[in-house]
């Protein structure tokens, strides 16, 4: 009889409190929205199922090494990667080597756009503060803004390392709702006439201007910003790999295989150090509202810059205002928003090769953004 | 100054210089980063061009010379590309009407050759 009570004692239904109830139900909506939506489903399922391995309730440091906060379970392990920083920059080697630059090259000044957009880091940052966060956690939640999983994680790592947890899955989640949080403010700041704006096809681009693209821009970021060479190093090694055209084993392991297992285990290990016990706090709620006002500001960033540009923009290189939501640098989901939202304006008019170009600056811009906090507050 | 919006506890006093400062350097920072690359790249393709159009010149090509850096539309560049597709995998629109029937042979192989079965083994025992 002893025995039965000990094997409850330490069963899953004894240890239940309604936050591992709660935080499983979220894991369960993150892998519907993925499964049933199509919402982003490489970082939803594993996040989602991370989610419900990280909340099956144990008896926690009873010996067990099962939690992700145990030392020596296998979660832990892998969550070394994570805090450590070692996932991000090899995410970001494998976007570089899927990631085609040309957009951006054959038109250089929507660059502008994918800095602008980065408003939401640094506005969200000084929210953060007022609300009572410390100065590397505050950096940590503005940088949700630029709409960056890994970079969002890779700074977080750094600055505030218990907060991992609440601001990927804040990252992911409004990544996950781009259009829906995109949209209203679309149409809000943009006129009917400004979102029929066609722009200029752009111009093809050279080999050899694709091979320098790479190089020069892992030289000027890094000697501006040194703290993001981490992510921009790889992200720009990557897209060597890719357009060298002499490394095409390695690029093609880069963007699949490589770019495949670190998702994989970095999904399962953010959504289980979502533990009920550490993570269902006020600090997550207030992430979350800061979260999504920081995509916000961001996106609004983007348009308005862009109209601005156009003042200056002779009528035939006027550019589509719509364009400058994708300086939020979520791959390639805000370009394809803003794709859509320039169809419903005018059934001809496709701007995803255009929004392209701010939405891989954006990259660029919030890997900048990040090596600038770490700079400063390291 | 604590003043409660919308259930945050959002005190602005909190926010102090170093803030600001923080905040407006790091956005300068971003921009100076990417006016650095938008500077670069919109001179270099006039640079190739011009690098172009000497090297063509050399060659005594003046027709060549004046096209070198000029714009090819993307409409004229996907043509190309799918004549070049098109070639290269020999497909064409008009059918020759023509079927060719393979002729189906059994390559050879030790595993289904008939001197090496089972009854012919005693054969070769003699």
């Amino acid at each position: 009889m002893e025995g039965i009570v000990r094997f409850f004692e330490n069963s899953g239904f004894a240890n239940a409190t309604p936050g591992h109830l709660l935080m499983i139900l979220v894991g369960l909506i993150f892998i519907y929205l993925a499964i049933r939506h199509e919402y982003k489903p490489l970082f939803l399922v594993p996040i989602g199922f991370g989610i419900l391995i990280g909340n099956t309730p144990f008896i926690e440091h009873a010996g067990l090494h099962l939690g992700i906060y145990e030392e020596g379970s296998l979660m832990n392990y892998l969550y070394m990667g994570v805090l450590k920083g070692i996932f991000p920059p090899l995410i970001f080697l494998g976007i570089g080597a899927m990631t085609d630059f040309s957009p951006l090259i054959s038109n250089p000044k929507l660059m502008l756009l994918g800095a602008a957009a980065q408003l939401g880091i640094f506005l969200t940052y000084i929210g953060a503060i007022s609300l009572g966060f410390t100065n590397p956690e505050s950096a940590s939640i503005g940088i949700i803004g630029g709409a960056d999983g890994p970079t969002a994680i890779f700074l977080s790592s750094k600055l505030a390392p218990h907060l991992i947890g609440s601001i990927a899955l804040a990252a992911y989640s409004y990544m996950a709702l781009l259009p829906i949080i995109q949209t209203p403010i679309m149409r809000l700041l943009t006129s009917k006439q400004e979102r029929r704006i066609k722009m200029k096809p752009p111009r093809s681009v050279s080999k050899l201007e694709k091979i320098l693209f790479p190089i020069i821009a892992v030289l000027f970021t890094g000697f501006i910003a040194p703290g993001s060479l981490p992510l921009l190093g790889m992200l720009f090694l990557g897209n060597l790999l890719k357009e060298s055209m002499v490394t095409k084993r390695l690029a093609d392991t880069a963007k699949n295989a490589m770019i495949d297992i670190v998702t994989i285990v970095l999904g399962v290990t953010i959504g289980a150090s979502t533990q009920a016990t550490t993570f269902l706090t006020r600090e997550s709620v207030y992430i979350f509202v800061l979260g999504a006002t920081a995509f916000m500001i961001s996106t609004a960033g983007g348009i308005l810059f862009a109209k601005i540009m156009n003042l200056f923009l002779s009528p035939e290189n006027r550019i589509n205002p719509l364009i400058g939501a994708a300086g939020v640098s979520a791959v390639p989901d805000s370009a394809i928003v803003v794709q859509v939202e320039g169809l419903k304006a005018d059934p001809d008019n496709h701007l995803i090769m255009h929004a392209m170009a701010p939405n891989v600056a954006g990259v660029i811009g919030s890997a900048v953004a990040a090596g600038i906090m770490m700079n400063f507050l390291l | 100054m604590t003043t409660d919006v919308l259930m945050l506890p959002i005190d602005l006093s909190a926010i102090g210089k170093e803030h600001w400062t923080l905040a407006v350097i790091g956005y300068s920072v971003v921009f100076l980063a990417l006016i650095l690359l938008f500077l670069f790249f919109s001179i270099l393709p006039k640079f190739l061009t011009r690098n172009l159009r000497k090297k063509f010149q050399k060659e005594g090509s003046q027709e060549m010379a004046a096209l070198a850096g000029t714009l090819v539309p993307g409409e004229v560049s996907a043509a190309i590309a799918t004549a070049i597709s098109l070639y290269l995998e020999e497909l064409h629109d008009e059918e020759t009407a023509i079927l060719t029937i393979k002729k189906v042979g059994k390559s050879y192989s030790p595993w289904n050759s008939k001197i090496y079965n089972v009854i012919n083994f005693n054969r070769f025992q003699r």
